[in-house]
């Protein structure tokens, strides 16, 4: 090993082992280190409201929804247009666990994360099987497929009496060691459990991406004749990928069902969805940190408009309605704008930033 | 007893040295069309076995018909002695047969390495869960293909372009990259299809080099495809003329030089 491994300059390697790491320099080890000291520990020094914990856990809910979006769209190359129906599987598993035995039932209030991981593996098994027609269809094909799901979704949700024809099913509140979590600490416990998932999940992600378990992925995506010659079978590793998918979506679907205490078919529609591609597409089809980048830019684009339509409410003349039509309509021009314009999302923005602080100290 | 019933076991699981693949009677038809008529052909292993023929004689039907991206409409292919008349590419990939493609079907967005890390798909035997943690088994098989790339990458001299992506390179360079990823597969036999067309003198030259090499110190059988009859006749053990979709020829190159239907069928054409 070089002498210097603080800077990718002048930093060789003499194994492959070495080559492996995901850090290649101590700055970037230490640099990332930070940056989750800091996410774990400013709950700490600055009390939130309730209504930023809500925001701050959200986005974090659909970072685990997205990281399973962008393996299957970004990195399989895989349109889905019904991710808010696997994240909605999720939910509905553990909603309707509650339903079947209780919302208070041990296995709701102490076996949560068994619960939650039930969820994902829910959510698996529903994505292999929306996948399947990906074994033939292609492209257009293969998002109407996904996008029938969507709609077979809702539809039972909200005609099945089991399902409270989609109105809200309670969850029980749970418990930690030091006993039932209540109302005052419920979204800050909420939001460790959330952080670490997506910390753990993140890191899977970005394990899975160095194995043969990753690279499958892209090969079907780039071309899957020769994903074929390569020993693969590129039916299967698509239903793999949807399963993939489906499992963080699941996971996702179950921590919003806990935090929000409940679930219920609103929050898994069309519109959700699209809302999952925007933010896999504005933070960077097929990388990884485009997967946090799109929930937190989604997001607060989001709060922005909300806040401008209410501005715009208090002189556009009311009954044009022009102020409500103002936020999907800016949602939209965003979108479009970074397919134009930058189609690799903002993670690029991230990967010019890091590539230049590479040669540091050099020019180039 | 039980002793030498595992050692005859072990035995007998080593494939026997390497096999023959055997065509025999072979008809491909597209709607009324037929790209082959009955074409019959032995690939020895160890061997360079070459089919030539003029453009849309059926040649890359053929490959693609052994490497099972087509399967035959009458006919029977070989392995040894398993058949592969309606195996898919991935499980005659399994087999030992590996395919360089004529157009080049390179996973173009990504690096020379992850293309060739890529062919080590079916070597990387570790599991899902080790992959998710990369600790132990994967990360190790993992340094170990990555060993068995660099060597490839070595010997097709290739390690400038190790870090670059793929469809940024030039036409000859691709080339180069098809039959380095199709001998990172491990094969028994190489099915290549014409990997020296639309490349200069030069890169020919290193082309040839590396097919040599290839049966020589790779052991390994090369079944080529290519328009340069000078290259073919030099380098051949075995050559076979198609000619609309029928074998019009067969033999040493030498032989088939001297074959009447092969010359009228090359004159004919020009
Ligand atoms: N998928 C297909 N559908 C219909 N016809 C096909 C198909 N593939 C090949 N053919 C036809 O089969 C015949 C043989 O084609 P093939 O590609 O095998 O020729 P070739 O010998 O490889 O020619 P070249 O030297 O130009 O590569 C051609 O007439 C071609 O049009
Ligand atoms: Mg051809």
């Amino acid at each position: 090993m070089s002498a210097n491994r603080w800077f990718a300059t002048g930093n060789f390697y003499t194994t492959y082992r070495q080559e492996q790491r995901i850090f290649t320099t101590h700055l970037d080890r230490v640099l990332f280190g930070l940056f989750l000291f800091f996410l774990f520990v400013w709950p700490l020094f600055v009390s939130a409201s309730n209504k930023h914990m809500l925001v701050i856990n959200n986005i974090l809910i659909a970072v685990v929804a997205v990281y399973g979006l962008n393996l299957v769209t970004g990195f399989a190359g895989l349109i889905s247009i019904g991710h808010a129906a696997f994240v909605g599987i999720g939910a509905y598993t553990l909603a309707g666990t509650a339903r079947a035995i209780g919302d208070s039932h041990v296995l709701i209030t102490h076996a949560w994360p068994l619960m939650i991981l039930i969820s994902g593996f829910m959510g698996a098994a529903f994505g292999a099987f929306v996948g399947l027609p990906a074994m033939r269809l292609k492209h257009l094909y293969l998002a109407i497929a996904t996008l029938s799901f969507q709609m077979i979704f809702s539809w039972t949700i909200n005609f099945m009496t089991f399902f409270n024809q989609g109105q809200m099913i309670a969850v029980g509140r749970v418990f930690w060691i030091s006993g039932q979590v209540g109302r005052n600490e419920h979204y800050l416990f909420w939001y460790y459990v959330i952080l670490v998932t997506a910390v753990v999940c993140g890191l899977g992600v970005r394990n899975l991406l160095r194995t043969r378990y990753g690279r499958c992925l892209v090969a079907v995506r780039d071309n899957d004749r020769a994903a074929d010659a390569m020993g693969m079978h590129p039916g299967l590793t698509k239903v793999y990928a949807f399963a993939l998918a489906g499992f963080f979506a699941g996971i996702a679907g179950a921590l919003h069902t806990y935090m929000f205490r409940g679930a219920g078919f609103e929050s898994f529609t069309l519109h959700h969805s699209i809302i999952y591609l925007a933010m896999a597409i504005v933070g960077g089809l097929g990388t990884l940190p485009g997967s946090l980048f799109g929930p937190v830019a989604i997001q607060i684009l989001e709060l922005q408009m909300e806040h401008i339509s209410e501005w715009a409410g208090t002189f556009l003349p009311a009954t044009m309605n022009l102020a409500t039509a103002l936020r999907p309509l800016g949602f939209g021009l965003v979108i479009v704008l970074f397919l134009m314009f930058e189609p690799r999302g903002i993670a690029n923005w991230w990967r010019i930033c890091r590539s230049y602080f590479k040669l540091w100290p050099f020019r180039y | 007893m039980n002793f030498i019933y595992f050692l005859t076991e072990a035995q007998s699981a080593i494939p026997d040295a390497m096999n023959t693949l055997t065509i025999s009677d072979v008809t491909l038809t597209f709607g009324g069309l037929n790209a082959l008529t009955g074409v019959d052909m032995q690939i020895q292993p160890g061997l360079i076995t070459s089919v030539i023929g003029p453009n849309g004689a059926g040649k890359t039907s053929l490959l693609n018909c052994i490497s099972g991206f087509y399967h035959p409409t009458q006919g029977e292919i070989r392995y040894g002695s398993e058949r592969l008349t309606r195996a898919s590419p991935h499980q005659i990939t399994k087999k030992g047969i590996a395919r360089a493609f004529q157009n080049l079907e390179l996973f173009r967005g990504l690096t020379v390495l992850d293309n060739l890390m890529l062919a080590r798909h079916r070597h990387l035997t570790y599991g899902f869960f080790s992959a998710l943690v990369y600790w132990g088994r994967a990360a190790r098989l993992e340094a170990e293909n990555r060993a068995f790339v660099e060597d490839v990458i070595d010997f097709m001299e290739l390690e400038a372009y190790r870090k670059r992506a793929v469809g940024s390179l030039s036409y000859g360079i691709q080339k180069r990259v098809e039959v380095a990823r199709a001998l990172t597969l491990g094969p028994e036999l190489l099915l290549l299809d014409e990997p020296m067309a639309g490349m200069n003198i030069e890169e020919k030259e290193d082309m040839v080099r590396f097919i040599l090499d290839i049966q020589k110190e790779r052991e390994i059988t090369v079944a080529l495809v290519e328009h340069d009859l000078g290259v073919v006749m030099d380098i051949s053990d075995q050559v076979y003329v198609l000619d609309f979709g029928e074998l019009i020829g067969a033999g040493s190159p030498r032989e088939v030089a001297a074959n009447r239907k092969v010359i009228d069928a090359y004159i004919g054409e020009d």
